[in-house]
């Protein structure tokens, strides 16, 4: 019986999608509870099924009974269901592989995070000297540097959209290399 | 002589095929430069022992003879645990006083593990490679070197004694109201503001006025979009009109977002769910709590945009499918640095900025 051998889990995922693994099944309390409450109204005077021939729900029909959606019934099932992954379980050699692999991970980011922070301060000591230069050494007394400090538009304007973008690998073949920003009503 | 001649003429051939030429071997017209190198490097190879690793063989195997696991286990101080020995994490962290305490997160035995990260999302690449950059030049203010800033007044001010009643009296809260703000540095390269997380809040009137389902579906929505078990808020407030009692109702979904779920769902949004808005102006430029957070409201609609849920489209009841509202936490101290980040990221503003 290969049916015996499937774990609960899966059981019951294909228990809810109708998937017939088995004539037992492991969890059919929720499932066969929607096909009763859903197709077949649970009605004490009519036992008998007859065939209905329209297409709306009989359930509609009827006044005074609440009518659950079968994706609201869904939807809590699956909101419910303790589909938690197993704690990991590990003995000692892949444990030791794991945590090796751990560390070595922690250390790559450490590296790449220094490396990266190195670089802004490269970046921002590279300004530094920059703007020093242009401060004492243009001869023009400063003025330069004054207007490239003046800072007045950069939060209000902020950066413009076509630089919002987050990076792709290229271009697409729709990208319109012609294309110019409309220029601001004056 | 006549005989012998060919088989000396042979012996003189022969080598030569093997020894190293100059030249390229085989019809290559074109010849490297690394060509030269690996022929006569072929020549160089001759001199190394080929039978090194094999020399140490008796020390080896002196070695391998004296190795005795056993008695080397035995002698351990404290012995390691056996193979099998599941361990399992206490649940409650007790103090440091405590014998049995959790392993750190990073121990895949704790509850807190969460593997990962599995992917290098395209935010976190955009960010390190151009925004950071970008905005430590933009927000660059030089100061001449032996600069120092004028001091500032204290934030809290103290009382004038005037009244005997100031005397040990807590200072005051800072002019035009008493909340004191987060101090802004300048931003160099080690404060440069960058994305901490994002929060996914809908708040679902009708659980309270009709039934749970529009919470499930609103729950089960947001976990969709954000790959976040979501948690669920009763309702703080008093609202009338709605018959929503405060500490009664369970009215809101809440799902937090941290890492790599942060920024694939802040991709999302950006490539995704924003381009396709319709007549949509951006992000208000008077949004936000002034220190650094940045909250932006989606309709259904526009919920519904999500790439999860319109795959799925049919599996959520078209009229349950909740709006939100969507708080993006920024490390900045202020809402203008905010609003710069989420600029550079993609996000646009309109109207009247304010900071």
């Amino acid at each position: 019986m290969r049916s015996l051998t499937l774990s609960p889990v899966l059981a019951s995922l294909a228990n809810v999608f109708k998937i017939p693994v088995s004539q037992t099944i492991l969890r059919p309390a929720l499932p066969l509870l929607n096909q009763t409450t859903i197709s077949k109204p649970l009605t004490p005077g009519r036992q008998e099924t007859r065939a209905t021939f329209s297409t709306s729900s009989p359930l509609l029909k009827q006044k005074g009974r609440t009518y659950v959606d079968k994706r609201i019934t869904l939807i809590r099932y699956f909101l419910h269901h303790p589909l938690t992954p197993r704690p990991l379980r590990f003995s000692r050699g892949r444990y030791l592989r794991h945590w090796t692999i751990h560390r070595a991970w922690q250390l790559y980011q450490a590296n790449r995070r220094r490396a990266k922070q190195l670089e802004l301060q490269r970046q921002w000591q590279a300004m530094n000297a920059a703007c020093e230069e242009l401060r004492t050494g243009a001869g023009d007394g400063g003025k330069l540097f004054r207007k490239s400090m003046i800072k007045t538009r950069v939060f209000r304007d902020m950066f413009p959209i076509e630089y919002g973008r987050l990076q792709t690998e290229g271009p697409g073949e729709g990208w319109n290399h012609d294309w110019k920003r409309p220029q601001p009503k004056r | 002589m006549a005989a012998s001649e060919p088989s000396r003429t042979l012996a003189r051939s022969l080598p030569r095929v093997f020894a190293p030429s100059t030249r390229a071997q085989g019809f290559c017209c074109r010849r490297y430069a690394s060509d030269q190198a690996s022929t006569r490097s072929s020549s160089a190879l001759g001199d190394l022992e080929s039978d090194g690793s094999l020399k140490a063989t008796a020390e080896r195997q002196d070695a391998a003879k004296s190795f005795d696991p056993i008695a080397r286990a035995r002698s351990r101080r404290v012995q390691l645990p056996r193979s099998r020995y599941q361990f399992r994490s206490p649940k409650y962290d007790r103090g440091p006083l405590h014998p049995h305490r959790p392993p750190p997160p990073s121990d895949p035995s704790s509850r807190l593990f969460v593997p990962g990260p599995f992917s290098l999302p395209r935010v976190e690449q955009t960010y390190e490679s151009t925004v950071a950059s970008d905005i430590l030049t933009l927000c660059y203010v030089h100061n001449p070197p032996g600069f120092k800033p004028p001091p500032k007044a204290p934030r809290l001010r103290s009382w004038d004694g005037d009244s005997p009643y100031h005397k040990n009296r807590a200072l005051r809260g800072p002019r035009g109201g008493d909340v004191l703000r987060l101090l802004r540095k300048p931003i160099t390269f080690n404060n440069i503001p960058k994305l901490e997380r994002i929060t996914i809040h809908s708040y679902v009137k009708q659980a309270a006025t009709e039934n749970s389902s529009w919470l499930h579906v609103a729950g089960i929505a947001l976990q969709a979009i954000s790959n976040v078990r979501v948690q669920t808020y009763k309702s703080r407030s008093s609202v009338a009109p709605w018959g929503i009692a405060p500490g009664r109702d369970t009215v809101a979904a809440k799902a937090e977002l941290h890492g790599e779920d942060m920024e694939h769902f802040f991709g999302k949004l950006v490539d995704v769910v924003l381009p396709r808005l319709k007549d949509w102006p951006g992000v208000k430029g008077t949004s936000g709590d002034s220190s650094g957070n940045i909250t932006f409201g989606l309709s259904q609609e526009q919920v519904a945009l999500f790439p999860e849920i319109e795959v799925n489209y049919d599996m959520y009841p078209p009229k349950m499918i909740p709006g939100c509202h969507i708080t993006i936490h920024t490390t900045a101290k202020t809402d203008k640095d905010a609003r710069l980040l989420l600029s550079a990221m993609g996000i646009p503003f309109y109207g009247k900025i304010v900071d």
